[in-house]
């Protein structure tokens, strides 16, 4: 039995104002009724507190009907806290305190050195001991409500009522006022019932909450029921937008937002599971070394910006403390947008400055060669990697932790995930990549793109007859690397979409054109794909192994080029059959030759073809010219 | 603890101040008579028949009285300042006295004019009958309105309207009383006897030591009322019990000595502040020696300051009083905006 429950207790003032009120309330528990305004939530406390006559039904407390007790009994059962500070003169906060030792004094209500001792423990234990001997009218909100609170301490009771103790409370009242009453309930043991209008502190606050709406009153909810978007929305009358605009954090995570522009529409971006790897670390080491879990982490991805988004949870666990962020393409939606990307985080205190990371669940696992990661490892690339590192590395530093940390990566969802990606044809098993260089996902919709490329190109138009084009951002780091000298031609990123390029280069009248690009999209110009996105043709390894076979390879090496995961691993293959030069020299005609009957004459073009691991790899007949050309002014 | 230290120093002066004025309102007077004289006559072994005389049946209950009636006044106002939960709330500024004394006027007249005797006794139950009129009246205000100065305001206007009616029955009394009757319902404290003293005693002090009964929900209720409740006072009872004693103490009050004004306000006020607190256990006692006091003072005054000529006591209660009322009001206005 509960110590304090009502049964069809029905409240209000002359009439019933709510009805068939079946509450309870256990000792040690913090009980939160909730609700809008003027739905009659004091008027249910009133009644509870004797205050208020029942208008049907009974109100029992430790199971006695609370009409059976006297007033005298019940005060030493029972606490009220009301909202409003009564305003005294010439009184110090003891002797408010200490109002509450009436019902135990005798006839003039004069202290014993027991009662006296009983407030002074009192005020000790909402922290207002300082305040014994101060005037209670000369003290802050925060302080008079503690020292109310120990008044109400002092009557010794099993019940305790709070009507709307935060009212006029700074933020600073509020956590200290919050922190009392749970060391109220748990120390010494009592069951309390708060009124609060503050959904977030009654959410903080709450061990079982019940939802008063002049509709009726709910039976004890849990915290998760009570505060779930629709029962909050329907017990207020909160319109979806209402609730978002008040609530945003909890319906709607915070968006990244960071737009892109693309001919008249703004797209979103997003960010990688990289990044979200990075920031779920982040979250699970700062409750590991500060204990508390943040409500937002952040961190400045390679590409510049910075990506703050709060985790879908951040908790401890036997091992240590794992977050998970959820991936986020932005308005490019792939197969991992969604998810959550879990991270969790051990301390290593003797293995100082290190990380090891690793895959969980639904991270892919390295199978073949030539991938970002040796074979066996987990499939998250050196990128994410080291922005784990450095996220680690800096709460570390903010925390002055000196010890290492072992990541673990998993994401929720991969493996299955990962049938829709290239990655089991990869080499790649089990589960998702974590990628990502720029740790954002820029938009990649197909006209959107095609608009903004073709924005960008007639820009370029605008300072040049001359102009690079690069697929993606590997070919940027190159060209800043490598080809300094050329940082006077505009450049364009150009995606997979080459041969649109191209035919808007001819449309904006280039006279020459160098495309400048990673083997593993260029390569595919070889065999005429102007369109390199792995959706739409792939041949990488077919046009390594056709052109090594006119060189000269044999069997065996074809073989091994066919089931090369990438064009890293052909070359490598290439290298230890000692045909890399002839094989790339013959590539590189084939994809000149491509680029020309897409050019049709309208301006000279070339390419420059180079690997991340290998470097340089060579340049087309056309491109030596345009090099010398462009490198002489 | 230097609290009860500075209580025990305040109590020790206002008994001192109050046997001092005691032993002045003794020896002062119209008729000078020697300080030798005076203790001779108190010790029993005066040979003066006259100097006996005037100190036993004039100043003596004279004194006696007001020591009663200023402890009585004083008392009656801090309780309605504890009940209305108010500084300046008093029996004449709330026009309980003015209700007692339009009842005591009209009852004086009808009986003098019928030829009857009006006693000690009649007069208190009228007076008290009318301090109750008065204070339901004010009651019923107070339920509408929470601004306690409009709550003054109408106490001060049925203190006019009751002034106006008393001044109307005044004018259809005859002549021989007019005179009795205007000095009355001035305030004063003149014309005493030990028959007055006798009857007011028996009132006035079971109404002290039932308030002093009182001061533990009393402390209780300056809380607020709810609180009050939530700690096991039984709050009706009790609020029908603090407005029939501090109606009875106003009443008696009014029914010897007339209307009294601001002693009510002034003194519970002074008090609290010579204590430095407010817990009624320590103020009603200091209430009851600090009226005391204060009515022998202005009693003094009223009748050694232009002596043969009496002065009302209310015009001296009044140039103490009513400065300290004004403070009050200007402190409280402050406070308020500071909230």
């Amino acid at each position: 039995m509960s110590y304090c429950e009502t049964h069809a207790l029905a409240v209000g003032y002359s009439a019933p104002l709510l009805q068939d009120i079946a509450l309870q309330a256990e000792r040690g528990k913090i009980l939160v009724l909730i609700g809008p305004n003027g739905a009659g939530k004091s008027t249910v406390l009133k009644t509870l507190a004797g205050q208020l006559a029942p208008q049907g039904g009974a109100v029992l407390l430790d199971g006695q009907s609370l009409t059976d007790y006297t007033p005298a009994a019940r005060a030493r059962k029972l606490a009220l806290m009301l909202p409003h500070t009564p305003r005294t003169e010439l009184t110090t906060c003891f002797e408010v305190a200490a109002a509450g030792r009436y019902p135990y004094t005798g006839r003039l209500g004069i202290l014993t050195a027991a009662d006296k001792a009983a407030v002074r423990e009192a005020l000790a234990l909402v922290q207002a001991q300082e305040l014994a001997d101060r005037d209670f009218t000369r003290i802050s909100d925060g302080q008079r409500q503690r020292v109310l609170l120990a008044r109400a301490v002092c009557q010794q009771p099993e019940l305790l009522l709070l009507d709307e103790p935060t009212s006029f409370l700074d933020v600073k009242g509020k956590a200290e006022l919050m922190e009392s009453l749970r060391t109220l309930a748990r120390e010494r043991n009592i069951a309390i019932i708060v009124t609060l209008h503050e959904l977030e502190l009654a959410r903080k606050l709450a061990d079982a909450v019940v939802c008063v709406s002049p509709r009726g009153v709910s039976a004890v909810l849990t915290p998760q029921e009570a505060f779930a978007e629709e029962n909050v929305r329907t017990l207020f009358g909160l319109s979806a937008e209402q609730y978002a605009a008040l609530f945003g954090k909890t319906a709607a995570k915070p968006k990244f937002e960071h737009y892109i522009r693309s001919g008249q529409k703004l797209l979103r971006c997003g960010y990688t599971t990289g990044t979200c790897a990075a920031l779920g670390a982040a979250g699970a080491a700062r409750l590991l070394l500060t204990g508390r879990a943040p409500e937002t982490v952040g961190l400045r991805t390679p590409k510049g910006l910075v990506v703050e988004v709060a985790p879908q949870f951040c908790r401890l666990t036997a091992a240590g403390a794992e977050c998970a962020i959820v991936k986020d393409g932005g308005d490019d939606v792939d197969a991992t947008t969604g998810l959550p990307v879990i991270a969790a985080v051990a301390l290593r205190p003797d293995a100082p400055h290190t990380v090891t990371i690793d895959g969980g669940v639904g991270v892919g696992r390295v199978t073949k060669p030539g991938l970002d990661q040796p074979v066996g490892a987990a499939a998250i690339n050196h990128v994410p990697r080291q922005m784990i590192a450095e996220a680690l590395h800096r709460e570390a530093e903010a925390a002055g932790y000196d010890g290492g940390f072992a990541v673990v990566i998993s994401v929720d969802g991969g493996e299955e995930a990962a049938k829709r990606t290239f990655n089991p044809h990869l080499g790649v098993e089990g589960g998702l990549s974590v990628l990502g260089t720029s740790g954002i996902v820029e938009p990649m919709s197909q006209q959107a793109l095609l608009d903004s490329l073709q924005l960008e190109i007639h820009q370029a138009a605008l300072r040049s007859r001359r102009l690079i084009l690069a697929p993606g951002n590997y070919g940027l780091d190159y060209l800043a690397e490598n080809l300094k000298e050329l940082r006077e031609i505009p450049v364009v990123k150009i995606s997979n979409f080459i041969g649109d390029a191209l035919d808007m280069a001819a449309s904006e009248q280039f006279e020459q054109v160098l495309l400048v690009g990673h083997v593993g999209k260029l390569v595919k110009l070889a065999g005429g794909i102007m369109n390199t996105h792995s959706r739409q043709a792939d041949c990488r390894t077919e046009l390594f192994c056709t052109h090594a076979a006119l060189c000269g390879a044999d069997t065996v090496t074809c073989r091994a080029l066919m089931d090369a995961a990438t064009t890293d691993a052909c070359l490598a293959v290439l290298d230890g059959a000692g045909l890399r030069g002839p094989v790339m020299a013959s590539l590189l005609d084939a994809i000149q030759t491509h680029l020309d009957r897409r050019a049709a004459g309208a301006f000279t073009v070339g390419a420059v073809v180079f690997s991340n691991r290998s470097g340089p790899l060579g340049q087309t007949k056309n491109a030596d010219t345009l090099l010398k050309m462009w490198k002489e002014g | 603890m230097h609290n009860r230290k500075r209580l025990t120093i305040a109590y020790l002066a206002m008994a001192a101040a109050l046997l001092v004025l005691l032993a002045l309102n003794l020896f002062w007077g119209s008729v000078a008579l020697s300080p030798s004289s005076v203790a001779a006559a108190l010790l029993g072994r005066g040979q003066d028949a006259l100097t006996a005389n005037i100190l036993f049946q004039l100043r003596l209950p004279r004194a006696v009285m007001a020591v009663l009636l200023g402890a009585a006044l004083s008392v009656a106002g801090y309780l309605l300042q504890t009940f209305f939960a108010n500084p300046i709330a008093g029996p004449f500024v709330m026009g309980i006295s003015s209700g007692a004394k339009l009842a005591v006027a009209l009852t004086m007249v009808i009986f003098l004019n019928r030829g009857w005797l009006t006693t000690s006794l009649t007069l208190i139950l009228a007076a008290f009958a009318g301090a109750m009129a008065a204070m339901l009246f004010v009651l019923a205000v107070a339920r509408r309105v929470q601004r306690m100065s409009i709550l003054v305001i109408c106490g001060v206007m049925i203190g006019y309207i009751c002034s106006a009616i008393t001044d109307i029955v005044v004018a259809f009394a005859q002549d021989s009383n007019i005179v009795n009757l205007h000095n009355w319902s001035m305030g004063s404290f003149s014309g005493m006897m030990w028959g007055n003293a006798a009857t007011a005693a028996v009132i006035v002090l079971p109404c002290l030591a039932a308030a002093f009964a009182l001061s533990k929900p009393m402390a209780a209720y300056q809380m607020g009322e709810s609180y009050a409740a939530s700690v096991g006072v039984p709050v009706r009872a009790f609020s029908v019990a603090l407005v029939l004693l501090s109606s009875l103490l106003a009443a008696c009050v009014t029914a010897f000595a007339g209307p009294i004004s601001f002693v009510g306000i002034a003194v519970p006020h002074l008090v609290k502040q010579t204590l430095g607190s407010a817990k009624p256990l320590h103020v009603l006692p200091g209430c009851a020696l600090g009226g005391a006091a204060f009515c022998l003072l202005c009693d003094l005054i009223a009748r050694s300051l232009f002596a043969p000529t009496e002065l009302s006591i209310s015009s001296v209660t009044a140039v103490f009083g009513a400065p300290v009322v004004i403070w009050l009001l200007v402190r409280r206005q402050r406070g308020e905006a500071q909230r």
